[in-house]
């Protein structure tokens, strides 16, 4: 069994919508981010990768394994954990009984061991102290948390993780990225996110989605070297820069196509790079190509 | 409160129980309301080695018996019938199990029993156009995506969806049948065993028609169809146990297999299957 | 700086379902209650089993506690009673109420009049049975029924015994004071 993800010309069509095309990425154990805006197709990828889909072209295997065929599915199934992007929740469950629900269906028949699972992993993500609250009346930070903890069961060798950092609040996110650190060193984890804060601090590698293609795929830093001398500190917005904000200091950071001399610069960000990378992209309509 | 607390001797006297019933007493009264005190004696009796109870055991327990959810009445009764523990609470945790639904549906049925006890032929009719609907409308929603939130979790757990489905069904079926059967036995001038087939029939035809549609939807539908059907015969013949002749309960039965035989064949089509055809 | 919470904060953290707090709670207090309740039956068992009961009970209903009195009074309430719930169905079980220790010195009982006056020595003299009702009733604080359910005995048997271990008790004290 290879500890392995890797898509192969992948496309996914929607009706008339083209949600991906010419997917091609082999994903080894570590913490892989998937940056996009809406729309370009991060999450129909990650249910793609959670056999929660089928691909429309080209072939998925993930494990060694092929999700077309049921029983290898169900084998991928056995090793995986999803976090997906919306959950509903049965009324008057408690996160406890939702874990343990989950649990039973994740295969723990046994009570003792999967309520000792289901409390190892609503630790793990912060939440032993209220297991016995109400997921209804739990924050949306804390909601998330405990649909987290749900994929978490088993320790499995891949985790998808569709925002996983949405709604939870800074300290929770260093925790989060903790977690997600320990468990990335015999996992693969892939998850996706607005916030490049986030990539920056937990992924090595960065797949940038844009219109259902992948834009960029390859290290962190890489793509942060891209940016190297076209970040820079004014007292003004510069016009000739590609985008520019005001920051908390009061003076304007400027970002644009290419170096520039002459002015102050800075380190580029994570987020630089990636507002750079975005401008590179062809504007216009997203494509409405039929299926073929 | 007091400057005063129970001197060490005194305390580890009274760990030991070695103390005499002045001093236990007096230690006692003064515990309830000293906190300090307290400590020591939780201290103290560690110490000494004095395992009165297995305080961590007793943890192990109070805590399961708060965080661990309850089995219901439905869960309880369909581990009796023989299901393993694990697949009774997989059953069970469906919403249309729980509590207000299941009361909801029986409240309906001894309603419609009331009806035909006290209105007769009138009364009649109404519970042959009730009874048999009550199943399969559970069944639907036991699994339809509405009334269980979409737990895409859910969907790609190892866990088979088509024997949890299959399992729910089974289960309302087991209770629900004799439920109509007993009623069937109060309501007058029909043999009881008679509104089975017709539930039977509906069950299996919702569950092949969520091939195609939504469970809740198919049940919808044939409940309209089966009111319709009622009501038109109501306005033409005399009584309804006509229409529970054996010809119709043989029709019943043949609808029934062969709703299942389609659910059977078309199975990777079920909604939530669907994406995987 | 914070000192610990106090009680009443970890039963409010109870309310929330905050099981930080309940743990808390376990224990500061499930040592001295499993401690108290053993002397008062010799079956281990069946006093985890109360101690168990007690704080389950006291996760479903944390506001029963009004607020009168110390917190500690209260859960030795539920305690006690869950006890005698216990007890009731087994007739195996004996409730001790013997102890071994000798008289207490006379400083002592200087020290322990400061809690008691003289009652403790008047305690004394008292037989073993009248001594267990008093306990029951006076010290533990219940009814007439729960006691007699705690020593298997009838409830008449229970007001008899007290009454005349309250006279007793009054003899005494006034010889103390003459």
């Amino acid at each position: 069994m290879t500890a392995s993800i890797s898509l192969s010309g992948v496309g996914r069509t929607f009706g008339a919508t083209r949600a991906l095309a010419d997917v091609d990425l082999d994903l080894e154990p570590g913490v892989i981010g998937l940056l996009g805006p809406n729309g370009a197709g991060k999450t129909t990828l990650l249910r793609l990768l959670a056999t929660a889909l089928p691909p429309s072209q080209g072939t998925v295997r993930v494990l060694g394994r092929d999700p077309q065929v049921p029983a290898e599915r169900t084998e991928i199934r056995r090793r995986l954990g999803y976090l997906p992007q919306e959950v509903g929740f049965p009324r008057g469950f408690t996160a406890f009984a939702f874990v343990d629900y989950i649990a039973l269906l994740k295969e723990w028949p046994q009570p003792d061991a999967r309520h000792a699972e289901v409390r190892r992993v609503l630790d793990q993500v912060g939440l032993a102290d209220v297991a016995t609250k109400r997921i209804r009346a739990m924050s949306g930070g804390q909601r998330r948390r405990v649909v987290l903890a749900q994929a978490l069961l088993g320790s499995p060798p891949v985790l998808i993780l569709d925002e996983p950092t949405t709604g939870v609040d800074p300290e929770q996110r260093v925790t989060l990225r903790t977690v997600l650190a320990e468990i990335a060193r015999t996992s693969i984890v892939v998850l996706s996110t607005h916030q490049t804060e986030d990539v920056a601090a937990l992924c090595e590698r960065v797949i940038v989605l844009d219109r259902g293609r992948v834009r960029y795929d390859g290290q962190v830093t890489e793509l942060v070297r891209q940016a190297a001398g076209r970040v820079w500190l004014a007292d003004q917005p510069d016009p000739t820069a590609r985008v520019s904000w005001r920051t908390g200091t009061g003076r304007y950071r400027n970002v644009a196509a290419h170096a520039r001399d002459g002015v102050e610069h800075v380190e580029p960000s994570l987020e630089d790079a990636y507002l750079l990378l975005r401008g590179d992209l062809p504007h216009g309509k997203p494509a409405e190509e039929v299926a073929s | 409160m007091t400057g005063w607390h129970v001197d060490d001797e005194t305390l580890r006297h009274y760990v030991e129980r070695t103390d005499s019933v002045a001093e236990g007493a007096s230690v006692e009264r003064h515990l309830l309301n000293c906190a300090q005190c307290r400590a020591r004696v939780n201290t103290a009796a560690t110490a000494v080695d004095l395992a009165v109870v297995d305080l961590a055991a007793v943890w192990d327990g109070t805590r399961d018996a708060v965080e661990v959810p309850r089995p219901s009445v439905f869960e309880r009764l369909l581990r009796a019938l023989g299901l393993p523990a694990h697949e009774a609470q997989l059953v069970a945790v469906a919403s249309a199990f729980r509590g207000v639904w299941l009361v909801g549906v029986a409240a309906v049925l001894a309603f419609a029993a009331g009806a035909a006890v006290i209105g007769h032929a009138r009364g009649l009719w109404f519970f042959l156009a009730v009874a048999p609907l009550a199943p399969c409308l559970v069944v639907a929603f036991s699994y339809d995506r509405r009334w269980d939130p979409a737990l895409e979790p859910e969907t790609v757990t190892p866990y088979p969806t088509l024997r949890l489905i299959l399992l729910r069904t089974v289960a309302v079926l087991a209770v629900a049948l004799p439920a109509v059967l007993l009623l069937g036995l109060v309501v007058p001038g029909a043999a009881p065993f008679a509104w089975l087939l017709p539930a039977v029939g509906f069950v299996a035809l919702v569950l092949a028609a969520s091939t195609w549609a939504s469970p809740l939807n198919a049940a919808i539908a044939v409940s309209a169809a089966w009111l319709m059907t009622v009501w038109l015969l109501a306005a033409r013949a005399a009584s309804p146990s006509a229409v529970l002749q054996p010809w119709t309960q043989v029709a019943f039965l043949v609808l029934a297999a062969a709703s299942f035989g389609t659910f059977l064949v078309r199975r990777r089509h079920v909604r939530q299957l669907r994406p995987w055809r | 700086m914070e000192g610990p919470p106090s009680d009443e904060t970890l039963l409010v953290g109870v309310a929330e379902r905050d099981m930080g707090a309940f743990r808390a709670l376990y224990e500061r207090h499930a040592g001295w209650l499993a401690l108290r309740l053993a002397r008062r039956c010799n079956d281990r068992d069946l006093v985890a089993d109360a101690v168990q009961d007690t704080f389950v009970a006291v996760w479903q209903k944390p506001r029963g506690f009004r607020g009168d009195g110390d917190i500690a009074a209260w859960l030795w309430g539920i305690a006690i009673r869950r006890l005698v719930s216990r007890l009731r169905q087994r007739t195996d079980v004996a409730v001790v109420f013997e102890s071994t220790g000798i008289m207490p010195a006379v400083e002592d009982q200087v020290l322990l009049s400061v809690e008691y006056g003289d009652i403790g020595a008047a305690l004394v003299r008292l037989s073993p049975e009248m001594r267990a009702v008093i306990q029951a009733v006076v010290l533990d604080g219940l009814s007439a029924k729960e006691a007699a359910q705690l020593l298997h005995v009838p409830v008449n048997t229970v007001k008899t015994r007290l009454y005349r271990a309250k006279a007793q008790l009054r003899t005494t004290l006034a010889e103390g004071l003459a």
